[in-house]
């Protein structure tokens, strides 16, 4: 087939994606309100469709241009959602059994899909050779899936700071404190972190229309463990590529400046969970700063700021 | 408070992870001012704007050293701080962990006090027990001590994690010693090679200044490369395809080493010095002769003026130079390059600028000039000021064409080359950053992921067989602990089955 048809398949896909998903971030509500099994059963498999359709339009992108489809921000936002929209079915639906959740990622989902067909869209073409590397090809990807992974992670992080909100309200009780009591004696070296992946917040509330806080911060800390080492791995290849493209592994440009800033604050929200006076809520507001930081290196610094990363494909 | 208190205090809030935390959020903070002001080297043209429209806003800027914050004294401060203060949590935390893989697991009492607490009755003696127990958790690569003549175990897993995290910690030591070695003595510059010549790596010929490390001793390598040729193709909508610089590598003795093919993103080395592919340009072949004797003969590095916004620098001419310092008065000819005449002709015809791709009957319009080239104050053969100069011949020339321009001068242009501009650089860090940053993904993952255990087993008599008493907890990652304890209790129960069975 054509470079034209394929391009043509991979817009439809698109279009079919966007409503897809639409129709099932809506159930998904409806679904957290009303809880009418059903409509959940509707949007999960609207949101598989969606997947499936997401997919198409991807392989169908890579067909028209003749390449792997990561050339550009139409692109990137394409793959990103398409993984977040996984790693949603994966992690939440599927190993942690929560269903209510649905909504909120599919909401990201659709503004940056939005975002993307509206003001990053760019025909399929061929890569400048700057970018023709084997080492971009696997950052970009590593990028891709950490930054799907903290979004979800900050997405659920938003969840937990609501609910813990309320199930505080409702106790009004102080903040319990949880984890670390046992065995911190003599041969822990000082700052183990003892209890970083442990919830903070009451386990007991079953009440209201989300999952208890506890299991919404110890859901949120697995994405963003998960995502940080991925996050690593891709400044690293980031640097490898640097390296062979411009003859430097590291050199200040805004997009390694981004990524290095926003590195550090999930770095500082890993440590916060292990220190005493900083678990909780705000470990949660550093993980949300770093969910910004994150959107500034994915839009800010390719649409505004200069930089040798200014041409990943922007029209 | 006595200056031992001091430091202790001093030493002491180093070493709190709230103090760290604040560091790396500073780092952060300091990060994102280094994105939104302008940086030196990296965008130049915006701080001279800066200095030109806001001289005050400048200035205050300046003092503060935001247009250079990753090297300012501030910058260099806080991750100073934040490294000794890693490194003040560090030492104490290795220390321990050496302690920790030293000693055994130590022996605890009153099991059924622990997080987690099983019985499970095997029909052995307690000692036998005891070793069926014992053997399953080796299996399951727990560290174990005992039994030391009592029916009882001790257990650990998961040193991996405090390993994993003190490695992840320790690598950015590592990665700033790669980081200040490699730049310390490397050194960075630019190549300009016409086809056909060769560069030799020394101080002098570099194009434009050398970005040396401050450790860097001046000794240049003296490797050499010889540029066979350099293809640019472009596919039909003008955007770039391929840039490939053909070269060969000589050692510095000039013996040749290896032939290369320098493209973006695959850079060619000899002996630690880095050639990338940076960018290329037209080289017109021109020969000068005075009254019939040859007085300029050779390729002359052509350069354009900065494209103005939304013109791509395809469609722009080339300028070059070619001084006569030894005529009386002197003569100066500045050349514009069009490497594809058509572009010329359609410019002159419409107004219309186009793309100049490869050359096609190629032609520069010139104009000389006489009088004092001032060379004691124009070094740059790039540089012609007509200031104190008069023209007096102006024209156009094609390629293998000559054209006399009085004064008994004639200009030749026999052909058109092209040259490369490689970036030449050395940086002997580079493995070390490289291994710094293996083994900081290495720690991250167990660091991560795994999780410290401990784990107890009594046995006593009951009956004719014993009953095995089972305690543990887990430091972190609990709720996972739970199924792996119930995993081993049912495990360290079924050996005695499986070893009585029928």
């Amino acid at each position: 087939m054509s470079s034209e048809t394929w391009a043509r398949i991979s817009t439809d896909s698109f279009n079919i994606t966007f409503f897809a998903y639409l129709a099932a971030m809506i159930g998904d509500f409806h679904y957290l309100a009303f809880r009418r099994k059903p409509v959940w059963r509707i949007a999960l498999i609207l949101t598989v469709l969606g997947l499936g359709a997401e997919g198409i339009s991807i392989v169908t992108r890579g067909l028209a241009a003749g390449r792997i489809p990561i050339g550009n921000m139409y692109e990137y936002s394409l793959l990103l959602t398409f993984l977040v929209v996984l790693g949603y079915l994966v992690f939440v639906e599927g190993v942690s059994k929560v269903r209510t959740l649905g909504g909120f990622p599919l909401a990201f989902v659709e503004a940056t899909l939005a975002i993307a067909v509206l003001f990053l869209y760019v025909g399929p073409a061929p890569l400048i050779p700057a970018l023709n590397s084997y080492w971009r090809q696997i950052h970009v990807t590593s990028m891709i899936l950490s930054s799907s992974l903290l979004t979800l992670g900050c997405v659920i992080t938003i969840l937990y700071l609501v609910k813990d909100r309320r199930e505080r309200r409702q106790a009004s009780l102080p903040p319990p404190i949880m984890g670390g009591a046992l065995d911190l004696g003599s041969e822990t070296p000082p700052h183990f972190e003892a209890g970083a992946d442990e919830p903070v917040g009451a386990v007991t509330s079953r009440k209201g229309w989300l999952p208890p806080a506890a299991v919404l911060d110890r859901l949120a800390y697995r994405m963003i463990a998960f995502a940080f080492p991925i996050w690593t791995f891709g400044i690293i290849t980031g640097a490898i590529w640097a390296e062979s493209a411009w003859g430097r592994y590291w050199g200040w440009d805004p997009k390694e400046t981004w990524s290095f800033i926003t590195w550090t604050i999930f770095a500082g929200y890993l440590h916060a969970r292990a220190t005493s006076g900083w678990k909780g809520r705000r470990a949660a507001v550093i993980a949300l700063v770093g969910f910004v930081s994150l959107l500034i290196t994915y839009y800010a610094v390719n649409l505004w700021i200069v930089g040798l990363h200014s041409y990943a494909g922007v029209p | 408070m006595t200056l031992r208190q001091s430091v202790a205090l001093v030493w002491r809030s180093l070493r709190s992870m709230r103090t760290a935390l604040v560091l790396l959020l500073l780092i952060a903070l300091a990060a994102v001012a280094g994105s939104l002001v302008p940086q030196i080297g990296l965008s130049d043209a915006r701080i001279l704007s800066i200095f030109r429209d806001h001289p005050l806003r400048a200035r205050i800027y300046d003092q503060l050293g935001l247009f250079d914050v990753y090297g300012s004294w501030w910058f260099t401060m806080i991750y100073s701080l934040l490294l000794l203060s890693l490194g003040a949590c560090l030492i104490p935390r290795t220390r321990a962990m050496v302690r920790n893989v030293r000693t055994k697991p130590v022996p605890a009492r009153e099991l059924d006090a622990m997080r987690h607490y099983a019985e499970v009755t095997v029909p052995f003696d307690p000692e036998r027990a005891i070793r069926g127990a014992r053997a399953v958790l080796r299996r399951r690569f727990f560290r174990v001590r005992g039994p030391n003549g009592q029916p009882s175990l001790a257990a650990d897993k998961g040193l991996a994690r405090e390993a994993g995290s003190l490695l992840f910690h320790w690598s950015f030591f590592l990665l700033l010693v790669g980081i200040v070695f490699g730049k310390g003595t490397g050194f960075s510059g630019k190549a300009v090679i016409v086809e056909g010549q060769t560069w030799t790596e020394a101080q002098a010929s570099y194009d434009g200044s050398i970005r040396a490390g401050s450790f860097f001793d001046d000794h240049h390598t003296g490797v050499q490369i010889h540029v066979d040729d350099f293809t640019a193709t472009y596919r039909s909508n003008g955007q770039p395809e391929d840039f490939v610089t053909h070269a060969q590598l000589l050692d510095a003795a000039g013996h040749p080493v290896q032939n290369v093919d320098i493209r973006v993103n695959h850079p060619a080395e000899i002996d630690g010095v880095k050639f990338y592919q940076f960018g290329y340009g037209w080289a017109p072949v021109i020969r000068v002769q005075h009254e019939g004797v040859p007085i300029f003969d050779g390729p002359v590095v052509c350069r354009q003026d900065p494209a103005p916004e939304g013109v791509s620098p395809l469609q722009l001419p080339w300028n070059c130079i070619v001084k006569l310092p030894s005529l009386h008065p002197q003569v100066g000819i500045s050349f514009r390059l069009w490497p594809d005449s058509r572009a010329l002709y359609t410019l002159l015809d419409t107004g219309q600028s186009m793309p100049m791709l490869t050359q096609f009957a190629p032609v520069m319009t010139y104009t000389a000039y006489e009088g004092d080239l001032r060379a004691d104050q124009i070094t740059s053969v790039a540089v012609l000021d007509t200031a104190s100069m008069r023209s007096f011949d102006d024209g156009a020339l094609g390629a293998g064409k000559s054209v006399d321009i009085g004064h008994g001068l004639t200009v030749s242009f026999s052909e058109l080359r092209q040259y490369t501009v490689l970036q030449v650089s050395r940086d002997r860090g580079l493995w070390i950053v490289f291994l710094a940053a293996i083994l900081l993904l290495l720690g991250l993952l167990p660091a991560l992921y795994t999780s410290r255990r401990k784990l107890w087993v009594t046995a006593e008599p009951d009956g004719t067989g014993s009953v095995l008493k089972v305690g543990g907890f887990a430091l972190q990652r609990r709720s996972q602990f739970e199924e792996e304890f119930t995993r081993l209790v049912r495990e360290i129960g079924r050996t005695g089955e499986a070893k009585v069975g029928p």
